[in-house]
């Protein structure tokens, strides 16, 4: 996606339009005018260009030259396309309970396969006892398929389930 | 069951006549059981899962057939020995490993055969076939326990 920021001020001479009703001459009022999200077309835009003369009320007028925008702003470009790494499809490797394996041998298995300490580990471990499952890593594919290899080689009930 | 001894390049732990006989006929009994396929999901989506489960089963049943092969060589005269009227089993890192692996396997395998029970205790009406299974799952249990325990109860007191 592309993303344009244009500031632009819209100028009107009304001293030369002053003149011809009479009325006091005012101030050059300048508004800034924010266009967001799309470029302008030359048709579109409110400014006039430079050294142009319009007519107004039957009066020609003659445009001030600050039509076009000292600065342009970089478009800030995102990039459309992200590498495979970004796209492949990640998995949660889940442990499940049951009623078989020890509480100290769950935490002794976390340890070993993840290199966790043993605070976290318990910590997964308890996760697993009281809710019935803990998720413990969210990993690509072939990295979650080594730790259910890993966690299922210790006999613990251990899946891949996909992140999304 | 008792630990003597733990440094980086191993343990010693000394067991009785009767734990050191336990031990050294669960671990010739070891597969007690064939390999029963495993589950890698639980969802159906994945259109790999098939092909990952194949080799998930395949790869745990090499796993098995390794860990029988080092089975025998745990309970070798090198690493269990009788001294005095004691027995001393002295094994490393990985030899740790390994006992714990088979003695969980043993006891997962004995579970999965009395039919995945939730509570673990005895029934009164077990068969002959169903007390051999609970009474290796029992067992396995003990020698886990204690393997477990003695060595990270002292982990955990000196982290405290």
């Amino acid at each position: 996606m592309v993303s344009y920021t244009m500031m632009v001020a819209q100028v009107i001479p009304i001293h030369s339009i002053g003149a011809s009703t009479g009325r006091p001459e005012k101030p050059l009022i300048v508004k800034p005018i924010v266009c967001r999200g799309r470029r302008m077309d030359a048709a579109q835009n409110p400014l006039p260009v430079s050294g142009r003369h319009r007519t107004f009320q039957g009066k020609t007028i003659c445009m001030p030259s600050i039509a076009e925008p000292h600065t342009v702003p970089t478009p800030t470009i995102e990039n459309a396309t992200r590498s495979d790494d970004a796209l492949a499809p990640t998995y949660y490797v889940v442990c499940w309970n049951d009623p078989v394996n020890f509480m100290d041998y769950v935490t002794h298995v976390f340890m070993k396969v993840f290199g966790w300490p043993r605070q976290k580990a318990v910590k997964h471990m308890r996760e697993v006892h009281e809710q019935g499952k803990s998720v413990l890593v969210r990993e690509g594919a072939e990295k979650a398929e080594f730790y259910v290899h890993q966690l299922q080689g210790y006999k613990l009930q251990a899946t891949m389930e996909p992140a999304e | 069951m008792r630990l003597l001894t733990h440094s980086k390049s191993g343990w010693r732990y000394q067991l009785s006549r009767v734990e050191a006989q336990a031990l050294r006929s669960l671990m010739k009994l070891f597969p007690t059981t064939a390999h029963v396929a495993v589950r890698i999901t639980q969802t159906d989506t994945d259109p790999k899962a098939a092909e990952r489960e194949k080799l998930l089963n395949e790869s745990l049943a090499e796993h098995r057939e390794e860990l029988r092969r080092k089975a025998l060589h745990l309970m070798s005269g090198d690493r269990l020995r009788l001294q005095h009227d004691r027995y001393v089993l002295g094994i490393g890192l990985e030899d740790r490993e390994i006992l714990l692996q088979i003695l969980n396997d043993i006891r997962v395998e004995s579970w999965r055969a009395l039919g995945q029970p939730d509570d673990l205790d005895p029934p009164a009406n077990l068969s002959q076939d169903e007390q051999v299974h609970h009474n290796r799952m029992s067992l396995a249990g003990y020698f886990e326990c204690n393997f477990l325990n003695l060595e990270e109860g002292r982990e955990a007191a000196a982290e405290d």
